[in-house]
């Protein structure tokens, strides 16, 4: 490909275009995806795990979903190095600002563009995923209805068969009756509960 | 003195699988009173408390430090801070300013993951002082070790702890004149926090 234009993140092609942004995008549409959804009471997010060896020593964190703040929360796709320094500066930067908007989900990229959304979804297959959302996405949907489609969704764009609790994470965003910011972390217990009620984990069933 | 502009009076005391931590409410400049409702003890979490005497703008900035601090820990770690770690974290800070420090006498009180009490007071540039019984600190300092000295008994239950925390704070500040208003009192057991606001001599 182009190899005199590229060298910086600042140069850029006879056509307009910074290659080195595209690469940084290109390198994201191949990381494990993760879904946000907008519901009227709260919002949900999804991650797909990647890495699920056996061997590997499971953290009670989880490997793309990070609280910001106690009324905010980001789910990540992409190089987690990279990663772990904005969600620092996000933290920092977070105890400054106020809250009351009401529920509000972002996305934002390697060029810096960013804006709200009602559903959107980053990393592998992401675009399969954002036109499965685009038809079945519903304007006064509930929280619940929201889960189940994000689980769809990721269960449809994920190249692995069978969907099960260890490759995804699931966090939901919501008020509590008190009126405070909740920010709740499904367990595995409850993950595997969910997807068995939605019909989507049917081991070996489904084969392509 | 700068530590004696605003007047005030910190104590915290530890009993049998729990603790308590009380200051007074006033808030002066010189011999003048500004305000008879100042918050001089916070919470960190539902078992660190800390409680500042000294300077009353040093103890509010302070303050907001320390909230930041531990909220980055949370995010960061997952957990609360144990108080030990607290204790330390708030010397590092202090020490920061070893030259031109924070005009605080902070006094730290809290539960370990065992229920064991842990309390700890410092200077104003973080030297830490560990004890088993008590610890004061502020313009009523003097007056509440002589207080605290006659009335402490080792393991007192919730109740009684705060029996003896409040007298020994009410007659100490009747001693001081920068410091008063009434108290404000916390007992903390490993399953509740109870806040008290006390009146006393209001003159």
């Amino acid at each position: 490909m182009s190899r005199r234009y590229d060298s910086r993140t600042t140069i850029f092609s006879p056509e307009g275009r910074l290659y080195q942004v595209e690469y940084a995008m290109e390198a994201i549409g191949n990381a494990g995806s993760a879904i946000g959804i907008l519901a009227k009471d709260g919002v949900v997010l999804v991650g797909e795990k990647k890495v699920t060896s056996k061997l590997l020593q499971t953290s009670s964190s989880m490997e793309k979903m990070y609280k910001i703040d106690d009324h905010v929360a980001c789910a990540v796709a992409g190089i987690m190095s990279d990663a772990n320094i904005l969600i620092n500066t996000a933290r920092v930067q977070a105890q400054r600002w106020d809250r009351n908007h009401g529920f509000q989900l972002y996305m934002s990229d390697p060029s810096g563009n960013y804006g709200g959304w009602q559903a959107a979804a980053v990393g592998a297959n992401n675009q399969a995923a954002q036109s499965i959302l685009k038809q079945d996405y519903k304007d006064d949907a509930t929280r619940e209805e929201v889960v189940q489609l994000a689980i769809k969704v990721l269960s449809k764009t994920m190249d692995s068969t069978s969907l099960t609790a260890e490759k995804l994470e699931l966090a939901e965003l919501y008020l509590t009756p008190s009126k405070c910011v909740k920010y709740h972390v499904h367990s595995p217990d409850s993950l595997t509960k969910l997807l068995v009620k939605h019909g989507v984990t049917q081991p070996a069933a489904e084969t392509s | 003195s700068i530590f004696e502009y605003n007047g005030s009076a910190v104590v915290a005391m530890v009993g049998k699988n729990c603790f308590a931590i009380a200051s007074d409410r006033r808030l002066g400049v010189q011999l003048q009173t500004i305000a008879t409702d100042f918050q001089r003890i916070s919470k960190i979490h539902d078992r660190v408390f800390i409680g500042l005497s000294g300077l009353a703008t040093d103890v509010q900035t302070l303050y907001q430090r320390l909230v930041f601090r531990h909220k980055l820990y949370q995010l960061r770690e997952e957990r609360d801070m144990k108080p030990e770690t607290f204790a330390s974290l708030v010397s590092a800070i202090l020490y920061e300013k070893r030259f031109g420090p924070y005009l605080c006498q902070p006094v730290i009180a809290g539960l370990g993951d065992d229920d064991k009490p842990f309390i700890c007071t410092m200077d104003s540039i973080g030297a830490k002082e560990l004890a088993k019984d008590f610890v004061v600190s502020g313009t009523a300092s003097e007056s509440l070790y002589g207080a605290c000295e006659a009335m402490y008994k080792p393991d007192m239950e919730a109740e009684e702890l705060f029996e003896t925390i409040s007298q020994a704070l009410l007659s100490s500040v009747d001693r001081d004149c920068l410091s008063g208003w009434g108290g404000h009192v916390y007992i903390v057991t490993p399953t509740e926090i109870k806040e008290r606001i006390l009146k006393g001599r209001m003159d």
